[in-house]
C-alpha cells in the first residue's frame, strides 16, 4: 500500500491514530508531572527536615524509584493497584477482577517515578537560595508560612525550571513504557498501526518522529519559561548595571 | 535621661560549642542614640547585634525594646524564644541592615520595600507604596524602583536595603557592617544616607571599620574586644588622649 | 509474609541475573565505543561530520528507548536485504537487537557527556602540552582523555545507572532477564508486592556494587586532588 495512503488521514490511514496517540503521551506525562510535583514537594521536605525518621524515609523513596527499572514500577502500579481495587470492590460486595484503568496506572507510575527526581530538584533548589535572603526575611519579622509562601516558594520555583524540563523529558520518554498496560498513547498507537499493516519499520520511525517533535517543542517552552523566571537574574544580553 | 530607654541588653553571652563568643555584654540605646560598635574580627560584635533580633540566639541575658522583655524559656537545657509571634513581632520593630544586603532576588526593588509593610504589617498597598516611593527618593534610588537588585550596583543594593528597613518605621535600626562589602568608591553614598538618618534623630546601633562614622556622626563609640565591652564612650573621649590603650592599638591598625 | 514464596521468588529472579549483567556489559561497552567515535566526529573540526553527530545525539536522546528497540526488533526484519543478507543469524537474536539498541541509544547520551568532559579541559593544560611537542594523537591519549574522563566520569555513572535500569526493557522483546522473570511470576502467581521487593532488591543491590566500582575508579583518579598522606 502506499505510505502517503497510510500515514494519510483517510480511511486507510493513520495519522489520526497517531496522533490522537500523542495527545494522549503528553496527557499521561503531564498528569505525571502535576503527581511528581506532589509527591516530590513532600519527599523533599522530608529529607530538608531536622527529623531522622523523616530523612530515611526520604532517601528511601529516592534511591528506591531512581534505582529500579521502571518497567517494574509500571507494573507494580498496574497489577499491584488493580489487585488492591479488587480488594476494595470484594470488600464492597462485588465479586470479580477490577482493573486500575491503564490512563490512571500509567500516570501514577510516571508520577512516582518523577516524584523522585523532582524531589532531588526542588532539594537543590531550596538549597541554592542564598541563605541571606531568608535571613533578611526572618529579620523583617515575618512569620515561617509567610517566609515560606513569599520567599521561598516564588524562588525554588524559578530555580527548578531547567529540573523540571530535564524531568519532563524523562517523563515523555518513560510514559512510552505505559504502553505495557494497554494504553493506546504514541507507543502503543505505533505498535498497533506497525502489527495491523505489517509495516513496522515505517511506523516504528514515523512514532519516534512525533517523539522527536514533542521533545523538541517542549525543550523550546521550557528554554523559555526559564529565560522569562530568570529575567530578575544578570545576563549577558542585558549588561552591567 | 528618665526616658526609658529604646533598647536594653542585660548581660548577653553566647556560646558556639564550647567556645564563649559573648561574655557578658549590657547596653542601652536611648531615643536618638546613635551607637557605633567597633572591635576586630573575632570579638563578638556582629554575633552581639544578632542576638538582639534573635538571630542568633543567646545562651543567656535579656533583651528589652521599649521597655517589652522578650521572653525566653528553658528547653532540654537550651535557651529558646517562649513566644515565635512575640519574636516576630520584636523583629518587625527592630530594622536590620546586613553586609551582604539581603534583597529578594525574585522582587523589584520597590517590591522588596513594600514587602514588610504590605505583608507583616498588613497595611493597604497603596499607601505602602506612597512612601516606599519617598523613601527611595530619600535614599536617591527613585529611579530604580523596577528593577531588580542583581540589576544594581552594591551601593544602590544596600541603600534599597536601608529603604526596606525604614519601612517597617522601626524604633531602632540595627547595621551589621553595611559598608564592608563594597567597592571603596560606592562607600560614601551609603555613609551618607545614614549619616542624614542620624540627624533625623534615628536610635542606630552600628556595627562598623568606619572610623570616620564612628568619631563623626555617632554620639557613643562602644569598643569590644574578647566578647566583652572594652571600653565606652563619647567619640571625644574615645578618640581623645584618654582612650585605652588596646583602643588606641586598635585604631592604629584599622583607622586611616 | 510467606518467606517460602519470597525465598523461591529470589532464587528464581537470581538466575536471571547473569541475563542482565550480560545485555548490561556488553552494551555499556559497546556504547561508550561508539560514543568515542561519535563524540570524536562532533567535536573533531569537520562541519559535515559534527552534523551527523549531532543529528545523531539528537534522535537518541529524543526519543524513547523502547520505540528504537522495537524499530531494530522488528523494523529491520522487513528487509528481505537484511533478511537474506549475512547478518541474518545475529539480527534475528532477540539478545543482539536487545544489545544493539541499548549500545546505540547510550551512545547518545554518553556523547555528550564526554564532550561536556573535553570541554572542562582548560586551555592552559592543552598548552603546556604544545610547549613540549606534544600534538595529535599523543596529545589526546595522554592529556585530553584523561582530563576529560574524570570530569566526566559522575555524569557517565549516573549514565551507567540509567542502563542498568533500562536493560529491562529487553524483556519486551523476549530477552529474559531479571524485570521479565518478575513480571512472568507476577503474571502466574499475582503476588505483585512480593515479586517487585525481590526483583527491586536485586536491581539496587546491583546499582550499589557499579557505584561502589565507579567510586573507587573516581577515587583513584583523583589522587591529584587529595592532600598528600603525611604531607603538611
Amino acid at each position: 500500500m502506499n505510505i502517503m495512503t497510510l500515514l494519510g488521514f483517510g480511511d486507510k490511514g493513520w495519522a489520526l491514530w497517531l496522533l490522537l496517540g500523542a495527545m494522549l503521551t503528553l496527557a499521561v506525562t503531564a498528569v505525571a508531572l502535576v503527581i511528581g510535583a506532589i509527591l516530590g514537594a513532600a519527599v523533599a521536605s522530608a529529607k530538608l527536615s531536622a527529623s531522622v525518621p523523616l530523612r530515611v524515609l526520604g532517601n528511601a523513596y529516592t534511591t528506591v524509584f531512581r534505582g529500579v527499572p521502571e518497567l517494574l514500577i509500571i507494573y507494580l502500579i498496574y497489577f499491584g493497584g488493580s489487585s488492591a481495587v479488587t480488594s476494595l470492590g470484594q470488600w464492597l460486595g462485588y465479586q470479580g477482577f477490577l482493573g486500575l484503568p491503564s490512563f490512571i496506572a500509567g500516570a501514577l507510575a510516571v508520577g512516582v517515578i518523577s516524584g523522585s527526581y523532582q524531589a532531588e530538584v526542588f532539594r537543590g533548589a531550596y538549597l541554592a537560595i542564598a541563605r541571606g535572603e531568608l535571613e533578611a526575611a526572618s529579620a523583617i519579622g515575618m512569620p515561617r508560612s509567610l517566609r515560606f509562601r513569599r520567599i521561598i516558594m516564588p524562588q525554588v520555583f524559578r530555580l527548578a525550571i531547567p529540573g523540571i524540563g530535564y524531568v519532563w523529558q524523562l517523563s515523555l520518554k518513560d510514559s512510552a513504557l505505559v504502553s505495557v498496560t494497554g494504553l493506546v498513547e504514541l507507543m502503543r498507537a505505533s505498535q498497533v498501526s506497525a502489527n495491523s499493516t505489517h509495516q513496522y519499520f515505517l511506523f516504528y520511525i514515523v512514532g519516534g518522529g512525533l517523539y522527536l517533535v514533542l521533545t523538541s517543542l517542549s525543550d523550546r517552552v521550557f528554554t523559555g519559561a526559564e529565560r522569562h523566571a530568570n529575567r530578575s537574574m544578570p545576563s549577558a544580553s542585558m549588561g552591567k548595571a | 535621661m528618665t526616658a526609658q530607654p529604646r533598647l536594653s541588653i542585660r548581660d548577653i553571652r553566647k556560646s558556639f560549642g564550647t567556645l564563649e563568643v559573648l561574655k557578658g555584654i549590657s547596653l542601652d540605646a536611648r531615643d536618638g542614640d546613635v551607637i557605633s560598635l567597633l572591635g576586630a574580627s573575632g570579638s563578638g560584635k556582629s554575633t552581639f547585634l544578632r542576638c538582639i533580633n534573635l538571630l542568633e540566639t543567646p545562651t543567656s541575658g535579656r533583651v528589652f525594646v521599649d521597655g517589652e522583655e522578650i521572653r525566653m524559656l528553658q528547653k532540654n537545657g537550651k535557651t529558646v524564644p517562649a513566644s515565635q509571634k512575640q519574636v516576630d513581632h520584636i523583629r518587625s520593630e527592630l530594622g536590620m541592615v546586613f553586609q551582604s544586603f539581603n534583597l529578594w532576588s525574585h522582587m523589584t526593588v520597590l517590591e522588596n520595600v513594600i514587602e514588610g509593610p504590605v505583608h507583616v504589617l498588613k497595611r493597604p498597598k497603596a499607601e505602602c507604596i506612597a512612601e516606599a516611593e519617598a523613601l527611595l527618593e530619600k535614599v536617591g534610588i527613585a529611579d530604580k524602583r523596577h528593577v531588580y537588585p542583581a540589576h544594581m550596583s552594591g551601593g544602590q543594593q544596600q541603600r534599597a536595603a536601608i529603604a526596606r528597613a525604614l519601612a517597617m518605621k522601626p524604633k531602632v535600626m540595627l547595621f551589621d557592617e553595611p559598608t564592608s562589602a563594597l567597592d571603596p568608591e560606592l562607600v560614601g553614598e551609603v555613609l551618607r544616607v545614614m549619616r542624614a538618618l542620624a540627624e533625623e534623630g534615628m536610635t542606630m546601633l552600628v556595627v562598623t571599620h568606619e572610623m570616620g562614622f564612628a568619631r563623626n556622626v555617632s554620639n557613643r563609640v562602644v569598643f569590644m574586644r574578647e566578647g566583652l565591652i572594652e571600653s565606652s564612650g563619647s567619640p571625644e573621649e574615645m578618640f581623645g588622649s584618654v582612650a585605652s590603650p588596646a583602643f588606641r592599638q586598635f585604631i592604629g591598625h584599622y583607622g586611616n | 509474609m510467606d518467606l517460602a514464596f519470597l525465598s523461591s521468588t529470589m532464587l528464581t529472579l537470581i538466575a536471571a541475573i547473569p541475563m542482565t549483567l550480560a545485555l548490561f556489559a556488553l552494551s555499556v561497552s559497546l556504547g561508550g565505543m561508539l560514543a568515542l567515535v561519535v563524540v570524536w566526529m562532533r567535536v573533531g573540526g569537520n562541519p559535515v561530520l559534527a552534523a551527523i553527530a549531532k543529528g545523531y545525539i539528537f534522535v537518541f536522546r529524543g526519543s524513547p528507548l523502547l520505540i528504537q528497540m522495537f524499530l531494530i526488533f522488528y523494523g529491520l526484519a522487513q528487509f528481505s536485504v537484511i533478511r537474506y543478507g549475512p547478518l541474518w543469524p545475529l539480527l534475528r537474536e532477540p539478545f543482539v537487537c536487545a544489545v544493539l539498541s541499548l549500545a546505540l541509544c547510550t551512545a547518545g547520551y554518553s556523547a555528550e557527556i564526554f564532550r561536556g568532559g573535553i570541554r572542562a579541559v582548560s586551555a592552559k593544560d592543552i598548552e603546556a602540552a604544545r610547549s613540549i611537542g606534544m600534538s595529535g594523537p599523543l596529545l589526546v591519549r595522554r592529556i585530553l582523555a584523561p582530563i576529560a574522563f574524570r570530569h566526566a566520569l559522575p555524569a557517565y555513572s549516573t549514565e551507567i545507572v540509567l542502563m542498568m535500569k533500562s536493560t529491562a526493557l529487553a524483556s519486551l522483546v523476549t530477552v529474559w532477564e531479571v524485570t521479565g522473570v518478575a513480571q512472568r511470576l507476577i503474571h502466574q502467581t499475582y503476588r505483585t508486592m512480593e515479586v517487585f521487593l525481590c526483583a527491586a532488591l536485586i536491581y539496587l543491590a546491583l546499582n550499589f556494587i557499579v557505584l561502589q566500582a565507579l567510586g573507587l575508579l573516581e577515587h583513584r583518579l583523583s589522587r591529584h586532588l587529595r592532600p598528600v598522606p603525611g604531607g603538611r
